[in-house]
């Protein structure tokens, strides 16, 4: 029982990171109709900005801010170098381009950095607390803090304010919203840049529990994409239930059956909700996307 | 000077002549009704004038100023707001949502527009019920009575309607033209119809599209006593003299 309860917080721990990146896909899907395969290249970049950045001396909460501007800067190149130039063609140049960003994007990394691991410390210098029978590793209580705080803004800034109404209507029917005078060309950038940041933040927050590397992306990326397929693709809430799912899934799965295996777990229930319910959780919801 | 002057307005989409030198004339503070049959081009000359189709030849003149060519979010900035077929109302927002969004084309703070959108309900009282009701749950008529208040939303100059009636019962069909004959107090409209008896019963003037082409233009009873309109209305080939 013991075991437990600590598989759940660290299966919701790294469930949160997940849940992160596959937020960011809904939304640049929802805005574009575009699977965006660049999504985990942003928080590899995003890791490896903070690393540079602590390297330069910055003080952590100040290379943590520098980090995620610079994801927000990545947005905009991203937007305007990979989605603009596509936006009147149809679905399938637009997610060539994106596949070709992220190819760009790791190697650039790559050139810069080579191929050595780099390690970047957690934000804390206590390494976690002891409540009850279960350790509290610190960088996993800020990671589940940061994605709760992410969670409630999202709600609001969707649900609240009047530019979340725009960007929904946008995503929703682009040519009615360009009619009543919402500028859809600046709610893509909006999006664009919110899910860069939300990427970025979490490869920020993943790093000092991984290792720092040009992988990294590719290997979130892939369990994000499981997770929205399992909560229900296009869908907000689905993308975050999902992936805090996987993430305990896979931490079970790796504590109780098989270590070398964990990550087969993901892509195991991933094909059984392929197979058995391919709408996803909530997937019945379709009217929300019509 | 007429409010919107279309001159010579050609509109092709790909290889099709969706609009072939169209020319027309809406005078502030009236109705004007474009009839014609499915194709005829009605739609896209709405389009061409909010901005979502892109003239190949010829000019819009609005308040004698050229907008061919403009985007949609920059025209209707000027004061023309397009209530499109298919009412388009968006499906995961809701009513009230909806109408808000409407006045995206001008700078208002969000509680002024909140006071904005509840006071459409008193235009609008039969849709006042499902303010907070999602577009998708909505039926025909409540979706046209949210996308003509959407519409007004912008505070219009001029506002386009492009078949408020199709697919509605005539019951509803009786209330959404008593409604236009309400907007057209403040509000020059420029209305599609395929129902052309609805189109003329409120309309100062009406012109008959064929195929691209203006065919005949005048004032309700002319058009109405005219042999040609009746073969128009029904998708004939008018054989005009004038």
């Amino acid at each position: 029982m013991d075991l437990a309860l600590q598989l759940l917080f660290t299966g919701i721990g790294i469930g949160a990171v997940y849940a992160l990146v596959a937020l960011g896909f809904v939304l640049i899907f929802r805005a574009t109709n575009v699977v965006n395969f660049a999504q985990g290249e942003f928080s590899m970049v995003a890791a490896y900005l903070m690393v540079v950045a602590v390297e330069a001396g910055l003080p952590y909460w100040a290379a943590f801010i520098v980090a995620l501007l610079g994801m927000a800067l990545v947005g905009v190149v991203f937007n305007l170098g990979v989605y603009y130039p596509l936006r009147h063609r149809t679905y399938l140049p637009v997610i060539i381009a994106t596949i070709g960003a992220s190819i760009l994007l790791a190697n650039s990394v790559l050139a810069i950095y080579g191929p050595q691991p780099q390690v970047l410390e957690g934000w804390f210098e206590t390494p976690g607390i002891q409540v009850g029978p279960v350790y509290l590793d610190s960088q996993y209580l800020l990671i589940i803090g940061v994605t709760i705080c992410l969670v409630i803004f999202n709600f609001w800034f969707f649900e609240k304010t009047l530019l979340g109404k725009k960007l929904q209507a946008t995503s929703q029917d682009k040519e009615m919203a360009s009619l009543l005078g919402i500028s859809v060309s600046t709610m893509i950038m909006i999006t664009f840049i919110y899910s860069a940041v939300l990427g970025g933040l979490a490869g920020i927050l993943v790093a000092p529990v991984l290792f720092v590397s040009i992988q990294m992306g590719s290997t979130i990326a892939l369990k994000a994409f499981a997770a929205t397929i399992i909560g229900g693709f296009g869908d907000v809430a689905g993308a975050i239930i999902g992936g805090l799912a996987l993430g305990v899934i896979e931490t079970f799965g790796a504590a109780y059956i098989s270590v070398p295996y964990k990550d087969g777990f993901a892509f195991l229930v991933l094909i059984a909700f392929l197979i058995f319910r391919p709408q996803g959780i909530f997937g019945e919801r379709v009217a929300e996307k019509a | 000077m007429p409010l919107l002057e279309i001159r010579n307005l050609v509109v092709r989409y790909g290889e099709i002549e969706a609009l072939r030198g169209v020319t027309c004339a809406v005078e502030e503070g009236q109705v004007v009704t474009l009839l014609g049959a499915n194709g005829a081009g009605k739609s896209t000359t709405l389009r061409a004038i909010s901005g979502l189709a892109k003239p190949t030849s010829g000019d819009i003149l609005y308040d004698g100023k050229s907008i061919a060519g403009l985007g949609p979010e920059a025209i209707v900035r000027m004061g023309i707001s397009h209530v499109p077929e298919g009412r388009r109302v968006f499906p995961g927002l809701t009513v009230k949502e909806n109408i808000m969004l409407g006045a995206s084309n001008r700078r208002a703070a969000t509680s002024e527009i909140s006071r904005e959108a509840d006071a459409m309900f008193d235009l609008f009282p039969d849709i006042r019920k499902f303010t907070n009701a999602l577009g998708w749950t909505l039926s025909g008529g409540q979706l046209q009575m949210v996308a003509v208040a959407r519409g007004l939303m912008a505070k219009p100059r001029l506002l386009l309607l492009d078949e408020p009636s199709l697919g509605l019962a005539p019951v509803i069909v009786q209330a959404v033209f008593k409604i236009i004959s309400e907007i057209r107090r403040n509000t020059t409209v420029l209305l599609v119809e395929q129902n052309a008896r609805m189109g003329l019963s409120v309309a100062d003037y009406g012109y008959v599209l064929e195929t691209g082409r203006i065919v005949l233009g005048g004032k309700p009873d002319e058009l109405w006593g005219n042999e040609a309109i009746r073969a128009a209305y029904l998708g004939g080939h008018a054989k005009v003299s004038a």
